[in-house]
């Protein structure tokens, strides 16, 4: 007991630093998975033919196959193929947000198709162009839509990060094992990392729902 | 909400430069280690890298001058790691093997390990028995126990089952928690865990012979590879190799 508890203090500041590049991971994955996810989503419910099928092939590409496949494919096959030297940290940051853009896509898909039709003719018939009506008046209440989506995909995301670390990302999870190979004191480090990323999980989620309070317009019923 | 998230892409760009950065401003080799295997390469206390091949390899960086960074790299991936030049050469406490040697140089060999089985301290187990029993085997993954065992055990018709771990501490916790019966390692770290106060016991070598562990160099590096083996064998041949050895448990 005293040997694992002084095990957990002398690492306590090494694994706090890990859990805080899970986070930078999943901030950078969650903003470039929309920023990739946002225009998917728009294509699948607005494109044409074509560019809805395309959309749709890489949803299913990018849902289909597990992390670690894509991990290591990108860190080793890649990148290495191409000839272009990225750090395991970037890997992971855009592998992530590459799979995360198919599953934002979906959340605001959704979110999109639950505004009533209605709004957009009314949109159209007060002079708006296609474009305007989608930014000014459909987006605008999707991305609100889409909060506890993205809750949700927050806190998988922050799962899925601590996978990362089989590329040797100086994350939570490899860190747990360094000091857990030194001191041998391996459930009272794992308890330890299974409550840094509770308390991840809960802080993200936590602010999440203040932001959507925050954003809601008063009043407002779909 | 719309300049939070400006706010937040500008941060994550300079965090991207920063670090992409730092790697161009001066060319730092890089050793790929396993972090998980004392006393050769760990983490120490502080989160700095630490053991016989980090300081040995720190030596022979001032010796020959080059700059040197520790990266902690998964095991199981590391020569993949090597040959896609995210890390330079290995000096991890690795053995030399025959399959190895055609992927990767290796300089002169600093030490030989002696592979042995190791269970519970209380367990009455011989070599014999766990060879030719119906037991559970752990190994670490990638190593080459792992690859000794299949080809020369398991190939060859004996009955018991391999368990492969990430890393060498695991195989030990699942020897204490009753989920294999022994575990092939080397004496080095069998005396370290022994040392650390797990309850295991040393029960005899299993008939692989004794491994060479060596640094490894991409083929084409040739210069490196020189620096490293004339640095290696300096080394080698000063008091403070005795006193790292010992420092090490090594012997």
């Amino acid at each position: 007991m005293s040997q694992g508890m002084t095990a957990i203090q002398e690492g306590f500041w090494y694994l706090l630093e890990g859990a805080w590049v899970n986070l930078i991971v999943v901030v950078g994955a969650l903003i470039f998975g929309f920023l990739l996810g946002l225009p998917l989503a728009l294509g699948q419910v607005y494109g044409g033919k074509i560019l809805r099928r395309v959309f749709a092939v890489y949803v299913w590409f990018f849902r289909g196959i597990p992390l670690l496949v894509f991990l290591f494919l990108f860190y080793f096959g890649l990148v290495a193929w191409l000839d272009i030297n990225l750090s395991a940290f970037t890997v992971a940051v855009i592998v992530l947000g590459l799979i995360s853009a198919a599953y934002q896509s979906q959340t605001l898909r959704g979110a999109l198709l639950s505004i009533p039709e209605g709004q957009m003719k009314a949109a159209r018939a007060l002079g708006m162009s296609d474009f305007q009506a989608i930014f000014r008046v459909i987006l605008p209440q999707s991305i609100r839509l889409s909060i506890p989506g993205w809750s949700n995909e927050y806190a998988i995301l922050l799962k899925d990060s601590a996978v990362t670390y089989a590329l040797g990302v100086s994350e939570l999870m490899s860190r747990t094992n360094h000091v857990a190979s030194r001191t041998y004191q391996h459930l009272y480090l794992y308890i330890t990392a299974g409550i840094l990323f509770m308390i991840l999980t809960y802080a993200g989620t936590r602010l999440m729902g203040m932001l959507q309070k925050r954003l809601t317009v008063p009043g407002y019923t779909r | 909400m719309k300049n939070g998230l400006r706010c937040l892409v500008v941060v994550l760009m300079a965090v991207m430069v920063i670090s992409g950065g730092a790697f161009a401003a001066e060319k730092t080799l890089i050793n790929g280690i396993d972090a998980n295997y004392p006393p050769y390469s760990f983490i120490d206390k502080t989160g700095k890298p630490d053991g016989l091949d980090v300081m040995a390899v720190n030596w022979i960086a001032k010796e020959m001058g080059f700059k040197v960074k520790h990266q902690p790299t998964e095991w199981a991936a590391i020569i993949p790691s090597l040959k896609a030049k995210k890390i330079d050469f290995i000096a991890s406490g690795m053995s030399v093997t025959p399959e190895r040697k055609e992927q990767v140089n290796f300089t002169v060999s600093y030490y030989q390990t002696v592979m042995v089985l190791v269970a519970k301290d209380i367990s009455a187990l011989t070599v014999d028995q766990a060879i030719n029993g119906n037991l559970k085997w752990g190994v670490q993954r990638g190593t080459s126990e792992a690859k000794w065992i299949e080809d020369n055990l398991l190939k060859k018709g004996k009955a018991f089952k391999l368990q492969q771990y990430d890393s060498a501490p695991l195989a030990m916790e699942d020897i204490l928690n009753g989920r294999i019966d022994v575990a092939a390692v080397s004496t080095t770290s069998a005396e370290e865990f022994m040392l650390k106060g797990m309850a295991i016991r040393i029960i005899g070598k299993y008939g692989q012979p004794d491994d060479e562990t060596a640094y490894a160099v991409r083929k084409e590096d040739t210069e490196l590879y020189n620096k490293l083996n004339d640095g290696l064998k300096k080394l080698m041949a000063t008091p403070y190799w005795q006193e790292l050895k010992h420092q090490y448990g090594l012997r």
